[in-house]
């Protein structure tokens, strides 16, 4: 429906997008995960139609919509601090894109008092029709900013981080109500986020993005569990990082020791520089000099502290070259084990378990760099 | 209010006595936070217009006046075609330069407050506004003299251009001058409120009002205008309270044949009729008392600062 193709962006210079190809269907959920400075605003915006993309071009079932003006695209734009009309009420801020449509206004008060209604009761809204802008919560604002957004039924609605202004409980309601939301009316959404598990929880697709190019488009199972680059495993906080070299028989020398790498990998060739992550739940303490199962890897650590989270414990471990690993407990599973502060322990996982990427061209160059 | 008092009153009661010192030092505290502006205030506005109220029943002699009260001088006003002439002429020419003010300076303020991104452009576009204020009043008042005179710089300049044969008389000395004169001065202070109001209005109201379909001219309408109301109720506030006080403008660019009430008090106080001019000055309070309250009816301020 949706077909973004070799959008770049620039801003003196700068490529906030660089080259940006993405096709999305018709009703998906997409999340578009990105650190601040990503481009995933620009992007936003260059969809939304407030910005003209320098390069490439956007079509929306099969209309190229470069020249088109923001009002005229049926792109839906609920942006980040809401922009609710602060001199109307909630029932005129939603009737507003029905009643002043330039092309297609809808005259007749009493449909415009129906499809107010309507989408006011979706957002759960209906008892606060007459009310001031000033008299609603973060999370009231939120829901009226959705409903006049989608009363007049985009094709598409494009959400620039939705959840960044309300607190924890809240995004944790409104999450399910977007979900709700979008269940029913079947529009395609495009969710904007800096926040990894926001995106992973929203999105049927998530889109990773980082300086202005797309990492990863995928499922929110496989971004999370197979991160497409070291870069991706970066932004879902949720991996220990290491660089190394890979030594031709099955092992990966880092600076903190050398690990046995997945066997998918084996056949990497001698000295390739490679870039590994472990998922922060997928190691396991045991204590040192413990036999390893044939299947297993191990790095040595010294035990520093732990962290308490409700479900989760946190237990922190210093390596022979002072990086900080984690390594998470979910309590259900098996009660917390009590560490010693200072003391060695063997840090162990599944070898298959182990990602390992091409070291990044960046780190290459520089490589290529010191060698010379 | 006898309800809120008692719901007020009721818990106090039940409290301990020491709580009820502590609001009533605090009570002391505000009451003398407020006492300069009070005291300023009765002293320099409040007994001034009640002396004024009281002097324009006061008996009217020809070089002297005395305490008998009397209606002989607000008869004198409503009775003399000249006085009442002069009243009109203000409202006239207020509400004239007002529009005239309203059309020119609206336009300048949407497109300081809107159209220029850059605050520091934005700052020194209005500072730009101001730069006539750092003359005398009266220099720029004499200084349309040359400009709009039978010899002046508009005329010899629409002659040469060849839009008009012959000069134009009714540029100086008639009640346009004292128009042109009055917008010029006070045009900045509609300026400055309505381009800081616009200036607040979040462009992303805007864009959310494109991204609805909204088309430009409602957007103004529906958004940009609304939202600078409180800034035009400011600026012609200030606007009006100058403009129906003026009597410099129009003695200086009328050649005394304008004579707006302020003209009339400034005679009327010069021949020593004093009970007279706190008529004109009761009935120029008034005015600008009405006006005042009634702009405010529009929007409610306190709700904007």
């Amino acid at each position: 429906m949706l077909e973004i193709a070799s959008v770049t962006k620039r801003y003196g210079g700068q490529a906030a997008l660089d080259g940006i190809s993405l096709s999305v269907g018709e009703g998906a959920y997409l999340s578009l995960l990105g650190p601040s400075g990503s481009g995933k605003s620009t992007l936003l915006r260059v969809l939304a139609g407030y910005e003209t993309p320098d390069a490439g071009q956007v079509t929306l079932d099969g209309r190229n919509l470069n020249a088109v003006p923001a009002h005229e695209r049926g792109i839906g734009f609920v942006s980040q601090g809401f922009a609710l009309f602060p001199h109307l009420s909630v029932f005129d801020n939603v009737a507003f894109g029905l009643r002043y449509h330039a092309h297609k206004p809808v005259r007749d008060s009493a449909e415009t008092r129906r499809r107010v209604m309507e989408t006011l009761e979706m957002v759960g809204l209906a008892d606060y029709v007459q009310r001031e802008i000033q008299q609603l919560s973060g999370g009231q604002k939120q829901r009226v900013a959705l409903a006049r957004t989608l009363v007049v039924r985009p094709r598409l609605c494009l959400l620039d981080e939705p959840l960044g202004a309300l607190d924890a409980n809240l995004r944790q309601r409104m999450t399910v109500e977007l979900r709700r939301i979008h269940a029913a009316l079947g529009i395609t959404f495009f969710h904007v986020t800096g926040n990894e598990m926001e995106a992973l929880a929203m999105g049927d697709r998530v889109v990773v993005l980082d300086q202005g190019r797309i990492l990863q488009v995928d499922a929110p199972d496989t971004v999370y569990n197979r991160p497409s680059s070291i870069a991706v495993a970066r932004f879902l906080n949720r991996y220990n990082l290491f660089s190394g070299r890979a030594d031709g028989q099955g092992g990966i020398a880092t600076a903190a020791g050398t690990v046995a790498a997945p066997r998918l990998c084996e056949q990497r060739q001698h000295a390739e520089n490679v870039d590994f992550c472990i998922r922060i739940d997928k190691i396991r303490v045991q204590p040192e000099g413990e036999a390893l199962a044939e299947d297993e890897a191990a790095l040595m650590a010294t035990y520093i502290a732990s962290e308490f989270s409700g479900a989760i414990i946190t237990h922190l471990f210093r390596l022979a070259d002072e990086r900080v690993v984690e390594v998470e407990n979910h309590l259900s599973h098996r009660r917390p084990t009590e560490y010693d502060a200072g003391r060695r322990y063997s840090l162990v996982w599944p070898r298959d378990e182990g990602l390992v990427f091409p070291a990044q061209a960046v780190t290459r160059e520089a490589t290529a760099r010191a060698a010379a | 209010m006898s309800t809120t008092t008692q719901a007020e009153v009721v818990p106090m009661a039940g409290e301990a006595a020491s709580s009820g010192r502590a609001a009533r030092r605090q009570a002391l505290g505000s009451w003398m936070l407020l006492a300069p502006g009070v005291i300023w205030m009765t002293l320099c506005l409040v007994l001034p217009m009640l002396m004024m109220i009281y002097v324009s029943f006061w008996t009217q002699h020809t070089f002297s006046i005395d305490s008998t009260l009397t209606l002989d001088s607000w008869e004198a006003f409503f009775s003399t075609p000249t006085y009442l002439d002069s009243l009109l002429t203000t409202v006239r020419l207020w509400f004239i330069t007002l529009a005239l003010i309203l059309a020119i300076g609206y336009p300048v303020a949407v497109f300081i407050g809107l159209f220029v991104r850059n605050k520091t452009l934005q700052t020194s576009l209005l500072v730009l506004c101001v730069v006539p204020f750092w003359t005398s009043f009266l220099i720029r008042v004499v200084a349309w003299r040359p400009m709009l005179g039978t010899e002046g710089a508009v005329n010899i300049i629409l002659l040469k251009l060849g839009l008009i044969q012959q000069p134009i008389e009714a540029l100086l000395f008639t009640q346009y001058s004292v128009v042109i004169g009055m917008v010029q001065i006070y045009v900045v202070f509609m300026v400055g409120p309505v381009a800081f109001m616009v200036s607040r209005i979040d462009r992303s109201l805007i864009e959310a009002a494109r991204d609805l379909g909204a088309s430009t001219a409602r957007i103004f309408f529906t958004i940009i205008l609304p939202l600078s109301l409180p800034g035009i109720v400011v600026g012609s506030i200030f606007v009006s309270v100058m403009v129906l006080g003026e009597f410099a403008t129009p003695s200086a660019l009328s050649g005394g044949k304008v004579n707006l009430l302020g003209n009339i008090i400034v005679t009327q106080v010069g021949s020593l009729k004093w009970a007279f001019a706190s008529v004109c000055g009761v009935i120029l309070t008034v005015l600008m008392a009405v006006t005042v309250v009634a702009l405010l009816r529009i929007v409610n301020l306190r709700r904007e600062i």
